[in-house]
C-alpha cells in the first residue's frame, strides 16, 4: 500500500467533506429551528393580530399594533428609556469588573482557582434571590440606611426606583462581564507590560496604552452580553423598580400577563430582537476596528 | 365446590366489580389559581366534592393568574385539558369572545337560578363564584389610629410608607374608580380624572406601586405600613400574622372583583364538569369557602355564619361601587395612560 492511499480516509473528498459539515450542523440547526426560529415566527404573526380591548383575540391581521406603537410617543420614550439604562448598567458593570478581572488575569494557582470561584458563585443563586437580598440592604431600614443613620445622615431611597434598579442589575451582571472579559484578556502578556516599564513609561501609560488596546476584545464581548441581558431582564427591575422604572421587558411582561394585549407584547419582543440585532451589528463592528 | 373454586369465582366476581368502579372513574381537571386559594378551595370545596360524588377525581391545576390560564386555555384550543377554569371575569370575556366555554346556566347547574343578579354577567359564559373587595390594609403595630378614608394614605407621617399594587394591576384601577366616585365623578366610563387627581396626591407617599411577592407580607414586615389589597387574602393573612395585619372598609367605599367558574368547551372530563361546577355555585360550598377564605358567596341561598360575613363586604353593600368591568375594559387604555402621565411622575 502506498503512502498516498492511506493517508486518503484522513483528508476525504471536498465533496464528503461538505456531507459532513452538514451533518454535524444539522443537530443543532433543528434544535434552533423549533426551539427559537419557529417561536419568533408565530410571535411575529401574532403581533399582526387583531385584539380587543377585552383581550380576546382574533385571527385577523392588521397594522393597529404597530401602528399604535409608531404613533405613541409612550412607546419611543420607553425605546430610549429601555436602551439608555441598559447601557447605563452595562458601563457601570464594566468599570466594577474590568479591575477585578484584571486582577484575576494576573493571580495564579490556587489562589486564581478560588477567586474565579467566588466570582462564578453568585450564578448558583437564582437572580431573584439575589434582588432580594437587595432589597433587604438597600430598603428603608436596610443595612446602607441604618449605617447611614449610624454616622448621623439623612436615609436615601435606594430602591423602588431606577437607583435600586441599576444596582441591583450591575450586580447581577458582573459574573458575566467578569467571565467574558477574561475570556478576551489572552492577548494580554505581562512581558509587553515589563518591557513597557523598563523603557520608563508611568504606570498609567502602561494602562492606557498597552492594556487596554490589548483588553478590548474582551471588553467589546462583555458589553455585548451584559447589553443584552441587561435589556431583557425584567425580574430585577419590577422587583426593584417599584413600578417607576418603564422598561421594555416590564413592559411586555405586563401587555401579556397583565393586560392580555398579546399582539402588542409579540410586537415588543419583535422590536426587543431589533435591538439585539443592532448591538450585534454594532459589537461586530467594533471587533473590525479593534483587530 | 369446593373452597378454592369459591374463592376464585368470588376472586373473578371481585374483579369484575372493580372494573366496573374503574369505568365510572371519571376526572374533572379544575384550573384554579395557586397559593393561598388552592389550599382552601381544596379543602372547603374540592375534598367535600369528591367525598360526595366516590366516582369523580378531581385534578387541582393550579396557575399564577388569570392572564395564564387564558394562555393555557389558548394553547389547548384544539384538545382541552381542562374542565372546569376558576378566573377574574375580565379574562373570562376574553375566553368567552375567543369561544373556549360552554354557557353556564340553568341547564349546566340548577344552581345558578339562586345566584345573586351581579353574578350573572352578560355576555359572559361563566357565572361569578366568589366576589372580593378592595380593603385598606395597615400595621397594627405602626398604625396606632385606625384610618377611615383612602385619603389617610396622604397624611404626611405616611410619607415613603404606602404600598399599592398600582396600574395595570386593577387593585390601583380600583382605587381610581373609588376616588373618582368620592370626589364627583359621575361616570368612569368617560372620564376619571377626579380620581387621577386623588390618586395624584396620594403619589408622593407610595414606597412602591409593585409591592412583591404580594401586598400583605410588605405591610406585615413593617417595610411599608399602610396600602390597599383584596379583602379575602387580607383577612387570612390578618389571621397568620397574628392579627399584625388589620384591614378597614374606608368611607369612600370599595369595588367588587368577580372571580367566574367556567365550563371549558370539550373538556375531557364531559359532563363531570357540570357536577363539579353545580357543587361549587351550591350553597353548602360557597358556605364552605366564604368561611374558610371570606369572599363573599354569589350564592343568595348561601347561610353563612355571622363571623365570617361580617368579615365580607355583604353587610356594606351601600359602600359597594358598582363596576362594570367588561365596559371598563374598552377605556383601559386611556386610564393607564393618564396614571402613567399624571400619577407615577408625582411619586418619584
Amino acid at each position: 500500500m502506498s503512502a498516498a492511499t492511506a493517508l486518503a480516509p484522513a483528508l476525504p473528498p471536498r465533496r464528503s467533506r461538505l456531507g459532513l459539515i452538514v451533518a454535524l450542523l444539522a443537530p443543532i440547526a433543528l434544535i434552533n429551528a423549533i426551539g427559537f426560529l419557529a417561536p419568533v415566527l408565530n410571535l411575529a404573526r401574532m403581533s399582526f393580530y387583531e385584539v380587543e380591548p377585552t383581550g380576546a383575540m382574533r385571527e385577523v391581521y392588521t397594522l393597529a399594533t404597530w401602528a399604535k406603537m409608531v404613533t405613541d410617543s409612550f412607546y419611543a420614550e420607553l425605546i430610549v428609556n429601555s436602551v439608555s439604562v441598559s447601557l447605563g448598567i452595562t458601563l457601570l458593570t464594566l468599570v466594577c469588573s474590568y479591575p477585578i478581572a484584571l486582577y484575576l488575569h494576573r493571580s495564579t494557582g490556587t489562589w486564581k482557582t478560588i477567586l474565579l470561584v467566588l466570582v462564578i458563585s453568585p450564578l448558583l443563586t437564582s437572580a431573584v434571590v439575589r434582588t432580594y437580598g437587595w432589597i433587604a440592604i438597600l430598603s428603608d431600614s436596610g443595612l446602607v440606611n441604618n449605617s447611614l443613620g449610624a454616622l448621623g445622615l439623612p436615609p436615601q431611597r435606594m430602591m423602588f426606583n431606577l437607583t435600586g434598579v441599576t444596582i441591583g442589575l450591575t450586580e447581577i451582571l458582573m459574573p458575566y462581564m467578569i467571565l467574558a472579559l477574561l475570556a478576551g484578556f489572552g492577548r494580554l502578556d505581562p512581558r509587553i507590560e515589563e518591557a513597557a516599564s523598563t523603557l520608563g513609561a508611568p504606570p498609567f501609560t502602561i494602562f492606557r496604552r498597552i492594556i487596554l488596546p490589548l483588553t478590548l476584545p474582551g471588553i467589546a464581548l462583555g458589553c455585548l452580553l451584559c447589553f443584552v441581558l441587561a435589556v431583557s431582564s425584567f425580574i430585577t427591575p419590577k422587583l426593584l423598580g417599584g413600578g417607576r422604572v418603564f422598561l421594555l421587558a416590564t413592559e411586555i411582561y405586563d401587555q401579556a400577563i397583565v393586560t392580555l394585549n398579546w399582539p402588542l407584547a409579540a410586537t415588543l419582543s419583535i422590536l426587543v430582537l431589533v435591538i439585539f440585532g443592532g448591538a450585534l451589528v454594532l459589537y461586530t463592528r467594533a471587533l473590525r476596528a479593534i483587530l | 365446590m369446593n373452597l378454592s373454586t369459591k374463592l376464585t369465582i368470588a376472586a373473578l366476581l371481585m374483579s369484575g366489580v372493580s372494573t366496573q368502579v374503574l369505568a365510572q372513574q371519571q376526572t374533572v381537571t379544575v384550573m384554579a389559581y395557586a397559593g393561598l386559594f388552592q389550599e382552601r378551595y381544596t379543602k372547603a370545596v374540592v375534598e367535600p366534592f369528591m367525598k360526595a360524588n366516590p366516582g369523580i377525581k378531581v385534578e387541582y391545576f393550579p396557575m399564577p393568574n388569570s392572564a395564564q390560564m387564558l394562555g393555557t386555555l389558548r394553547a389547548q384550543k384544539a384538545a382541552p385539558q381542562a374542565d372546569v377554569v376558576i378566573m377574574d371575569v375580565s379574562v373570562s370575556k376574553a375566553a368567552t369572545d375567543e369561544k373556549l366555554f360552554n354557557k353556564i346556566d340553568e341547564k349546566v347547574s340548577k344552581n345558578v337560578a339562586d345566584l345573586y343578579p351581579n353574578a350573572r354577567i352578560p355576555d359572559v359564559d361563566g357565572v361569578a363564584v366568589t366576589f372580593d373587595n378592595l380593603v385598606m390594609l395597615y400595621n397594627g403595630d405602626t398604625v396606632k389610629d385606625a384610618p377611615k378614608s383612602w385619603m389617610d394614605l396622604a397624611k404626611p407621617e405616611y410619607k415613603g410608607k404606602v404600598a399599592i399594587p398600582g396600574m395595570p394591576d386593577i387593585q390601583g384601577l380600583s382605587l381610581v374608580l373609588i376616588m373618582d366616585k368620592a370626589r364627583g365623578g359621575t361616570d368612569y366610563l368617560q372620564n376619571v380624572d377626579k380620581g387621577i387627581t386623588a390618586l395624584g396626591e396620594i403619589a408622593p407617599n407610595v414606597q412602591t406601586w409593585e409591592p412583591k411577592p404580594e401586598v400583605y407580607p410588605v405591610i406585615i414586615s413593617g417595610q411599608a405600613v399602610i396600602g390597599a389589597g383584596w379583602n379575602a387574602r387580607a383577612q387570612v393573612n390578618a389571621d397568620t400574622s397574628g392579627g399584625k395585619l388589620k384591614t378597614v372598609l374606608p368611607q369612600e367605599g370599595s369595588v367588587f372583583q368577580i372571580n367566574t367558574i367556567n365550563y371549558v368547551a370539550n373538556g375531557p372530563g364531559k359532563d363531570a364538569g357540570a357536577k363539579f361546577i353545580d357543587y361549587a355555585l351550591s350553597p353548602e360550598a360557597q358556605k364552605a369557602f366564604t368561611e374558610s377564605m371570606f369572599y363573599a358567596p354569589t350564592n343568595a341561598k348561601a347561610q353563612i355564619s355571622e363571623a365570617a360575613i361580617a368579615r365580607t363586604a355583604v353587610k356594606s353593600m351601600d359602600k359597594v361601587i358598582p363596576v362594570d368591568w367588561i365596559a371598563l375594559a374598552k377605556v383601559r387604555d386611556p386610564i393607564m395612560e393618564q396614571w402613567r402621565r399624571k400619577v407615577i411622575p408625582l411619586s418619584r
